[in-house]
């Protein structure tokens, strides 16, 4: 049976589901039911799970397939066969392929957690939101750097400044 | 050797340890997946010396060994103490690992990611054991070139450890939740709430003894504080429903199962590892609930100490048919 959404790839997930008395039954392959936000049912871990939706990505989108990490060389493919990256500078290159299965992971893409000094501020190809800056900002005011926390300091009123 | 197994600490009735792991990588060598030999020296070297010339209190008691000086039988005696995982004390060559005498700091180098970082107590003492890896943390961090981006955090091999990189666990004892047939209920409401139940060697070991492991999945999207934090509240309920639920048992039927686990253990001849944990298992919930007074039995110590490579490590290589002479004996000799 073909995913009733994309009707490319097979459907491996099967909701039903019952709303005001009236059954409704979805066949979704791995990547539409991520997108819907059915991605962890019926998986033993979260590694088959990543490996399960990256196999679907693939048929969906041949062309990310071919593209290789200039940093390790690797494809989406190899990340996709197993469920592990690269070099961190696959993040960067397979940013908007990972990001869907990230978030369906997390729930979330968005760190919130601590941020290392020597860290670089930018990775991500959008790079740094002011919200993030503030939060280094603080974290850096918290540990009293205040020689780097200026420069923080200098680099938001100068992105505030752009708006 | 004072490790985590051999000492009492709070809440032990219930909690038998406290883990921390924080996986980092080094920005400009790529993850363990695609490294080489060079590479895997590379990241020996570097951590290494980015311990070594640290002045935390911590990094002077951290002695560096390359598994492969290490006998096999040792490895996987390590992963029988929590120490290191099976996939590393597998493929160990070109790995290295940095260990604290009392084993509860250990810093594994080239698992699945460049550096994970472990710190181990026993009892609940989550926050402790998180303060030191953080603190371990910060001296990596300030040293080393690690991968981290702003919005995905510490980049991990698998992106399933993305954001703070943290797996925090306790490992707990819950024979009467388990007895009741209530670990479903608990697996599925922990989960719910980004927490996972898994065995007591953690991913894809199964519930043995009634020991189970309880750790925190999701890494992006909260912060190390928060996820610690609710582990430690998932943890006081859990005790708290396992504790209750003590109190109603029938004690004269705790106390003849109890006894007999005791008789199995001083008395036969051939154990094997089941049966040891089977009955170690009822024996520290005797002890705890209190039909049972004798605090020279430290079921804990022995459960591991009577694990087969923890046996091999200590008599040499055996069948398991020895094995399961051996581990009788020892186990006599130690309730005599």
């Amino acid at each position: 049976m073909l995913c009733e959404k994309c009707g490319k790839n097979n459907a491996t997930t099967h909701i039903r589901t019952i709303m005001d008395g009236v059954v409704r039954e979805k066949n979704l392959c791995g990547y539409c039911a991520a997108n819907e936000g059915y991605s962890n049912i019926g998986h033993n871990s979260l590694a088959q799970m990543l490996a399960s939706m990256f196999g679907d990505a693939l048929a969906l989108d041949r062309t990310s397939a071919s593209a290789h990490c200039p940093c390790c060389g690797a494809t989406f493919s190899d990340i996709a066969e197993k469920g592990k990256v690269g070099c961190a500078e696959c993040y960067k290159t397979f940013y908007e392929e990972l990001l869907p299965y990230v978030k369906s992971v997390h729930g979330s893409i968005k760190h919130t957690g601590r941020i290392p000094n020597r860290a670089p501020l930018t990775v991500t190809p959008q790079g740094d939101s002011i919200e993030s800056l503030r939060m280094r900002l603080n974290m850096l005011v918290s540990e009293e750097k205040f020689e780097e926390a200026a420069v923080i300091r200098d680099k938001i009123k100068e992105l505030e400044g752009e708006k | 050797m004072n490790c985590w197994y051999t000492q009492s600490a709070k809440e032990d009735d219930i909690v038998i340890s406290s883990r921390i792991r924080l996986a980092r990588n080094l920005k400009n060598i790529p993850f363990p997946i695609k490294m080489d030999t060079n590479d895997f020296q590379k990241i020996n070297e570097t951590v290494k010396n980015a311990v070594k010339s640290s002045n935390t209190p911590y990094a002077k008691n951290l002695k560096f060994i390359y598994m492969k000086d290490v006998p096999q039988n040792e490895r996987y005696a390590m992963v029988e103490r929590h120490i290191i995982s099976k996939e590393f004390a597998s493929n160990c060559e070109n790995k290295a690992i940095i260990l604290s005498e009392d084993e509860s700091i250990s810093i594994m180098i080239g698992e699945e990611d460049h550096i994970r970082l472990q710190v181990l107590l026993p009892g609940l003492q989550i926050e402790k054991a998180y303060d030191i890896a953080e603190s371990i943390d910060r001296l990596l961090c300030d040293t080393l070139d690690i991968a981290f981006d702003n919005r995905l955090g510490f980049l991990t091999e698998c992106p399933t450890n993305l954001g703070t990189g943290l797996r925090a666990s306790v490992m707990v004892h819950l024979p009467i939740i388990e007895g009741s047939g209530e670990i479903k209920i608990l697996a599925d409401s922990v989960n719910k709430i980004g927490f996972t139940v898994r065995g007591m060697y953690g991913e894809g070991s199964k519930p043995t003894a009634s020991f189970y492991q309880i750790s925190n999945q999701i890494t992006l999207g909260i912060s190390e504080k928060n996820a610690i934090d609710n582990l430690n509240i998932i943890t006081k309920q859990i005790i708290e429903k396992e504790r209750k639920n003590r109190e109603s048992i029938n004690r004269l039927k705790a106390e003849d199962i109890c006894m007999r686990a005791l008789g199995t253990l001083k008395y036969a001849k051939i154990l094997d590892s089941s049966e040891m944990m089977k009955a170690l298992s009822e024996i520290k919930l005797g002890l705890s609930i209190g039909v049972m007074d004798d605090e020279r039995i430290m079921p804990i110590k022995l459960l591991v100490e009577g694990q087969p490579f923890m046996l091999m490590r200590k008599f040499g290589e055996m069948s398991p048919d020895e094995r399961d002479v051996c581990r009788a004996t020892m186990i006599r000799e130690a309730l005599s």
